[in-house]
């Protein structure tokens, strides 16, 4: 998490594509928590990293809102998504849900993250396409952030499991 | 009464989801419109120094053209300092002209430097963080320049770091006025480019050229007058046609912009006294 929480801020904060575009990958923490997890702690999970957030970029209640809410529809999201036969307990991977569910459940996620942020934070419907520009753009870096992430984990469990196998 | 137990046991979380968004909310409006507590924020110690250390990595790799920048304005200011010694000779021999000395004190504004190490360029609100704080002197309220140009004003302050509001800023108005001119109008950004900001009521009656220099006029207590914000770009009419709106290419360069001064000496608290004393005479 605080991996996340620094590449966030140190890196990404600071890519503004076309002028507007920051994709804001928070919602990769609540897009892989376990199915199963208490709802309560998953809002509460989702609060800190928000607040965490804003602390850092003087965005204050902008993250903490969206997270909390995205905290809320994960697992709506998840039973949208997921395999049926999946297990009650599982993590959302790529390995786990699949490929293109779990790219849908995330490219979701991201959208709808990115959507209710902006939205905070134009206030207002004026100025809309610029809003428009900066939740599409942002949406689609962010995507691409999660689905590299997960190819990096998947790569690193694989080869773990190869040496598992070996001894 | 099992029944209502079990029901709010199911339903727990309906409730923390909606007492946590009405937290984030009220604090996203509060610190919006009040002056925000410094401890959750970026003049917050803590944050405040990681994005230090993270500036000051990426500070090095800047060095040239900071080098550059200075020695141009160093040129400047040995020319400057050259035309004043000339003035200053052509006074001295003719002593009938007023003493130099009050001549001269006129502009005797003490400045701090401070160094960017956070800033934000395509919110609505954006904001920038500076690693001078009140055990150096600061204060809300005092105007920050660069080499350039007008940068903002002092929004927060903890003991080592402060909060600016810079011009790229919804909230941010500055008043100023065209160089040689005395129409006067207010600068107020708009989301979208960095460099460029608007002037709304410059009168329709004023001339105005495509490069004209746009600056402070001294009206606020925040800049001394004369402080460069910005070339006109081009010149358009307000929404209701009765005074021009200039779009103005900002002189500061906030996408790489890193050393800052903040004036601390010109706020005087006399004429603050004085126009608090007549607003509240207005609001009788």
């Amino acid at each position: 998490m605080a991996l996340i929480l620094g590449v966030q801020l140190l890196l990404l904060n600071h890519i503004h594509l076309f002028g507007y575009a920051t994709p804001v990958v928070l919602a990769y923490l609540t897009l892989t928590m376990r199915r199963g997890t208490s709802r309560v702690a998953m809002l509460l999970w989702g609060f800190c990293i928000g607040l965490l957030y804003d602390m850092a970029s003087n965005t204050m209640g902008m993250a903490m809102a969206t997270c909390t809410l995205l905290a809320m529809l994960q697992p709506v999201l998840l039973k949208l998504f997921a395999p049926a036969d999946a297990p009650e307990d599982m993590r959302p991977t790529m390995r786990s849900m699949g490929a293109r569910p779990y790219l849908l459940y995330a490219l979701f996620t991201m959208l709808l993250f990115h959507i209710v942020f902006y939205a905070l934070d134009a206030f207002t419907l004026s100025n809309w396409p610029v809003t428009l520009m900066a939740i599409g753009c942002s949406t689609v870096m962010a995507f691409l952030f999660v689905v590299i992430v997960q190819l990096l984990t998947n790569s690193i469990e694989t080869s773990r499991e190869q040496k598992h196998s070996r001894k | 009464m099992r029944n209502l137990i079990e029901f709010l046991q199911r339903y727990l979380y309906w409730l923390v989801f909606l007492v946590l968004e009405v937290v984030s909310l009220l604090s996203l409006i509060r610190y919006n419109s009040y002056q925000g507590s410094v401890a959750f924020s970026t003049a917050n110690e803590a944050i405040g120094s990681a994005y230090k250390l993270g500036s000051d990595v990426v500070a090095y790799f800047h060095l040239g053209e900071e080098n550059a920048k200075l020695e141009a304005e160093n040129e400047q200011l040995r020319r400057q300092l050259h035309d004043r010694e000339q003035q200053l000779r052509a006074l001295t021999t003719r002593p009938d002209t007023l003493p130099v000395a009050e001549v001269e004190t006129e502009s005797d504004y003490r400045f701090v430097q401070a160094q960017v190490v956070g800033m934000t360029l395509h919110r609505s609100n954006n904001l920038m963080t500076i690693d001078r704080g009140s055990s150096d002197g600061l204060r809300p309220e005092m105007g920050v320049v660069s080499s350039s140009g007008v940068v903002g004003i002092v929004y927060l302050t903890s003991a080592h770091y402060s909060i600016v509001i810079p011009l790229l800023n919804q909230r941010s108005q500055i008043s100023c006025r065209l160089r040689g001119s005395e129409y006067f109008g207010t600068m107020q950004w708009e989301r979208g480019d960095a460099d460029v900001s608007y002037v709304n009521g410059i009168p329709r009656h004023a001339k105005v050229k495509k490069g004209d220099w746009v600056e402070t006029n001294g009206y606020s207590d925040i800049f001394p007058e004369g402080i460069p914000v910005g070339r006109v770009q081009k010149i358009g009419d307000s929404a209701d046609g009765m005074a021009y709106r200039l779009t103005v290419k900002l002189g500061a360069d906030f996408k790489t912009l890193r050393n800052v001064s903040v004036i601390t000496n010109y706020t005087k608290p006399e004429r603050r006294q004085l126009e608090e004393r007549a607003d509240s005479l207005m609001n009788l």
